[in-house]
This record gives C-alpha cells, sequence and structure tokens, in this order.
C-alpha cells in the first residue's frame, strides 16, 4: 500500500516512512532506505550513536531537509509539500541552543506570541511552565546568561507554549540533573496521557526504556531494529549478559577462543579488557569461560550475569561495543 | 482576529532585537552626524552664499537611514541563525518567505522611524523649514525603496558570509564606502577623481540622497526620477539574489 492514500484527519499514523533516503553530498548516504511508521500518541524513541543519522530523520520530519528519495507522511501531510501544514502541528526541540535576546519569560512570551496565542492564554501557560519547570527565580534573567541546563529546561517549557500534535525532542535532557531529568520526562508523559504523539532521540537508554513506548535503532542511515522496549529485550529469547573483565595485559587469545567456543550460541562484544556476551545458555557460557581463562591462563577480574538492559539491545542491534569487536 | 505571519515576525524582530541603548545608537548615529558635521562643515563654509550645509546635509542624512536600516535586516538574519532561532522559527509555523518579508518590513520601519527622527532633530536643533505632504511622501517613498535595497544587500551578505568576523568587516566596509561616496555629505562634483565620480554615480545611495534632497528642497528633477527608476529595478535584482541565497542557506541545526 501506498504511503499517505488516506484523507490527513483520518490518519492513525502520526509519521510514516518507507524506503526514506537522504544524501547531502550525493555520495554517502545519511539514511539509507528506512522505514517505519509512528502511530498517534505514542512515544517513539530514536536511537544512535553521533552521526547515526538520527538529526537526518529528525530534520527530514520537521521539513527542514527534503529526503532524496522514498515516502514520507507526517500526520498525512507529505514534509517536503505540505511543509506548512505540518510545521503548524508539531513543536520541535532541537538539540542546538536556539533563544531570543531577552530574558527567561520574554522568550517564553515572544514565542507564544509567534504561535498566535492569546496574550492572557500567553500568560496563563508561561506561569504554568515558569513554575513546572523550575524556571520562577530566573524568570527576569537573561537567557543567554543562565546554566547549561537551565537553558534546555527554558527550551522544552518554551515549546509547550504552544498546542501541537507531534513533539519532536532532539536530545532534551543533556545537560539535566536527575531530579529535573524525570521532571521532563514526567512532563512529557502528562502531555502523552493527553494524545500527544513525542519523537524521542537520546543517548541515554535508561530514558528510552523510561519513556519510551517503541524504539528504533538506527546506524550508518539504517535501521536495524524496531519494536517496543519489552519486545526488543525478548528478542534474543530468554538470553542473559554476562559481563566479564580480565586482568591479563592482552587477553585477545582468550576472547578469540571463547567466541569460537561458543560460536552460534552466544554473541561476544569486546572492549579492551572488558567483554558483554549474550547467551540464553548461561552454564555452558561460564563453563567456557572458566576453562578457557585456565588454559589461557587468564585471570578473571569480573564476572556477572544479570538480565538483559535495553543497552544491551542497543549494543548488540549497533554491533560495537567499542573498539574491539569479535562475533561468535 | 488573528495576526498575519509576517506581522508577528516583524513585532518578534523589534522586541527581541531593540534595547534601549542599542535604539538610542541606531537612531542617534545619524542624529550625530547631523549635528557634529552639520555644524563642523557649516563653519567652514560660513563665508559662501547660498544654501546652508545644514539644508543640505539634513536630506542626506535622511537618506542615510536606508542603509542603517539595511543593516538591522542583515543583524537580525545573522544573529537568528548564529543563535539558533533561525531553524527554530523555520520549525514553527512560517514559511522561509514569510520570514524573510518579516525582516525586509522590520528593516524599513527601523528606515522611515529613522527618518522621521531625523527630520524632528533637524527641525529642533538645526531650525529647518517644515516640508510639505508631497514632499514627505516622496522622501519617505524614496527611503522605503533605499532601505529595501541595502536590506537585501545585507540579507545577501548574512546568508553567503560563514564568519561572524568576516561579516563585521564586510558590512563595516560597505557601510564605509557606500556612504561617502554617495551625496549623502557633498555633493558630486567634477573636481573629484573620474574613479570616484562613476563610484558615486553607481552607488544607490547616492539616488535616494539625490531623491530626498530634491523632495526637501523643492528641486526634484527627472534624473532624480530616473535615479529611483533605476533603484526600483537594482533593488528587485538585489532582492531577488538575497532570497535565492538565503533559501539555499543552511540553516539546519547540528
Amino acid at each position: 500500500m501506498q504511503v499517505g492514500q488516506e484523507p490527513p484527519r483520518t490518519e492513525e499514523w502520526a509519521v510514516r516512512a518507507e524506503n526514506l533516503r537522504h544524501s547531502y553530498d550525493r555520495r554517502h548516504f545519511a539514511l539509507d532506505g528506512v522505514s517505519f511508521s509512528i502511530r498517534r500518541g505514542e512515544v517513539f524513541g530514536l536511537l544512535g550513536r553521533n552521526g547515526a543519522g538520527k538529526s537526518t530523520l529528525i530534520k527530514a520530519m520537521t521539513t527542514l531537509i527534503q529526503p532524496t528519495s522514498g515516502e514520507l507522511r507526517v500526520l498525512g501531510f507529505d514534509p517536503s509539500r505540505d511543509g506548512r501544514r505540518v510545521r503548524e502541528r508539531i513543536g520541535v526541540v532541537q538539540q542546538a541552543e536556539s533563544f531570543d535576546f531577552t530574558t527567561v519569560q520574554g522568550n517564553l512570551d515572544v514565542y507564544g506570541m509567534l504561535w498566535g496565542i492569546p496574550k492572557a492564554e500567553r500568560e496563563r501557560r508561561r506561569e504554568q511552565l515558569l513554575t513546572r519547570f523550575d524556571l520562577g527565580e530566573i524568570r527576569r534573567r537573561r537567557a543567554f546568561d543562565i546554566s547549561g541546563g537551565q537553558k534546555r529546561r527554558v527550551q522544552v517549557a518554551r515549546e509547550f507554549m504552544h498546542d501541537m500534535e507531534i513533539l519532536f525532542l532532539d536530545e532534551p535532557t543533556v545537560g539535566l540533573d536527575v531530579i529535573m531529568r524525570r521532571t521532563l520526562l514526567d512532563s512529557v508523559r502528562a502531555e502523552v496521557r493527553r494524545g500527544l504523539t513525542v519523537v524521542f532521540t537520546t543517548h541515554n537508554l535508561e530514558e528510552a526504556d523510561y519513556l519510551c513506548d517503541r524504539v528504533a535503532v538506527i546506524d550508518e542511515g539504517k535501521l536495524l531494529a524496531l519494536d517496543s522496549v519489552e519486545n526488543l529485550k525478548q528478542l534474543y529469547g530468554g538470553k542473559k549478559t554476562i559481563d566479564l573483565t580480565v586482568a591479563d595485559s592482552d587477553p585477545s587469545g582468550f576472547f578469540r577462543a571463547l567466541g569460537a567456543e561458543l560460536a552460534g550460541s552466544a554473541t561476544l562484544t569486546v572492549a579492551g579488557h572488558a567483554a558483554v556476551l549474550l547467551t540464553d545458555d548461561t552454564k555452558a557460557a561460564l563453563s567456557a569461560i572458566v576453562t578457557l581463562a585456565r588454559t589461557h591462563a587468564v585471570q578473571l577480574d569480573w564476572l556477572n550475569v544479570r538480565k538483559n538492559t535495553l543497552e544491551d539491545v542497543f549494543l548488540h542491534s549497533v554491533g560495537h561495543g567499542g573498539e574491539g569487536h569479535e562475533g561468535p | 482576529m488573528k495576526v498575519p505571519n509576517i506581522l508577528r515576525l516583524v513585532y518578534r524582530n523589534i522586541v527581541v532585537n531593540t534595547d534601549p541603548g542599542s535604539l538610542v545608537i541606531l537612531l542617534g548615529l545619524p542624529a550625530m552626524y547631523l549635528v557634529f558635521f552639520g555644524f563642523g562643515f557649516q563653519s567652514l563654509a560660513s563665508g559662501n552664499r547660498g544654501p546652508s550645509y545644514l539644508d543640505f546635509l539634513t536630506p542626506g542624512i535622511m537618506a542615510f537611514q536606508a542603509v542603517m536600516a539595511g543593516t538591522v535586516g542583515g543583524s537580525i538574519l545573522w544573529a537568528d541563525r548564529r543563535w539558533g532561532m533561525l531553524s527554530q522559527l523555520l520549525v514553527g509555523p512560517f514559511t522561509r518567505l514569510q520570514y524573510l518579508l518579516g525582516i525586509m518590513l522590520t528593516a524599513m520601519m527601523f528606515g522611515l522611524g529613522g527618518a522621521m527622527v531625523m527630520l524632528a532633530v533637524a527641525y529642533l536643533l538645526v531650525g529647518t523649514a517644515p516640508i510639505g505632504l508631497v514632499a514627505l511622501a516622496i522622501i519617505l517613498a524614496s527611503i522605503t525603496v533605499g532601505s529595501i535595497f541595502f536590506g537585501a544587500l545585507m540579507l545577501l551578505l548574512a546568508a553567503l558570509v560563514k564568519s561572524n568576523t568576516a561579516y563585521n568587516s564586510i558590512q563595516i566596509l560597505l557601510i564605509f564606502v557606500v556612504n561617502f561616496a554617495s551625496t549623502v555629505f557633498y555633493p558630486l562634483s567634477s573636481g573629484l577623481p573620474l574613479v570616484l565620480q562613476a563610484l558615486f554615480r553607481a552607488n544607490p545611495l547616492t539616488y535616494v540622497s539625490d531623491a530626498v534632497r530634491g523632495a526637501y528642497s523643492g528641486t526634484l528633477n527627472a534624473t532624480d526620477l530616473y535615479q529611483m527608476l533605476v533603484l526600483g529595478v537594482e533593488t528587485v535584482v538585489v532582492l531577488v539574489l538575497a532570497v535565492r541565497a538565503y533559501l539555499r542557506a543552511d540553516v539546519s541545526y547540528e
């Protein structure tokens, strides 16, 4: 079925992308055949390393760039052709700072005015947001003079000055302390309960776990995994993760032998002296580790068996634990 | 009643870009030119007969407001790009063209506002004669076209130049050349070197200045009107170039 055939207002999907490709230099693809859908009222997480293609994807969805090829619909509209209709219905918190040369409350006021919010309503929302994001004490300070975490809060609060159907949050919690981070995530959750769709990029996988209904793992412009957080954690069946660290100066022989021994039954990701092993047969894996450690005269520093986290899913999807990668 | 997007952008440009200090400098600088240059050169020419230098300079400085207005337009685009607001506004409910028109309109308002201030300063401080409504309309129309021309020129600069230092340096150089190779401060004389004469004649500020002066002193002639026609065409060309450069400029964030 062709994307976007449905009338916009009855569109079940907030975003639909099919075989989306984008190149900045006509040689490399920042997005390379990405297809996905985001349901209305869903919190959708985009996970990926720096340069993976997350920001390019956000730019395409928010009309800042036109994809080189593929189909994209946001709220039923084609962002390349109906950019204004899309923009009137979305909110965007950018990764980079963006402020007007005025006070914190001035930034909220001006932004509300730009979105056509009537004065009385603007003032009501401003006061509510200044309180919710703990900005009351710095309301009269210039936005450029406040700390990094405070700036982030102002940027997020500012976006709630207007109504929207989809909120794009590009790494919104960078620089925030634990309490403020939770406040922000809870604010987003509250808005989601009122029907807001959220597209959220982050490096913090705990946040994605806490907030997102579904996450997409993206790397080198390709979509590697897309499912609910729980399903992704179950992606490897009932597998568990074994973390191990060795004390030897050159453990490469040991890790090579371990990879070969567990080939087919486990996934091994090595970073220097540490390794992460994903397996559904912990007994066999532990036995192999101990046996091979003895054979290679390697001293084990740390050995831990635990349940999978979203971080494991991410690392295994991307296929890199760090500098050295050895598959089974 | 819903306020049009462009007017909301103009209001925002004025609110966030005009603190009292910069407003005083923006409007006060041309007034200072009028006072210092006016009285200074007036004393040099005190022995001469004919119209006073202040009468000559006042309309010139009013025309100069078009250049000042242009710098306002360029600065707004530059600052918005530098501080991330350009991409933030462009993911808002505006089109790129609306944003650009908002800047042009803001620049124009600064040009016209500045010209009115100059008129008041000239009347109150220097004691120049008040002008009629038709003359005022011609003056404001000339300054409007000039503001759009210089606004578009500065937008072109802001869209093309990536470095803050380069932008400021080129802007200062442009203002200097445009200002002093025009008929704002002195008339085009045959005694000037030929290169300077050519520069005077090619300088759009000369056209604005001559038209404003003609209307101000009641000596508007066919040449002034022809020059304004040329300026109109030049304005369209620079505006098209500025819009194209701006639409192609990278506004995205990383």
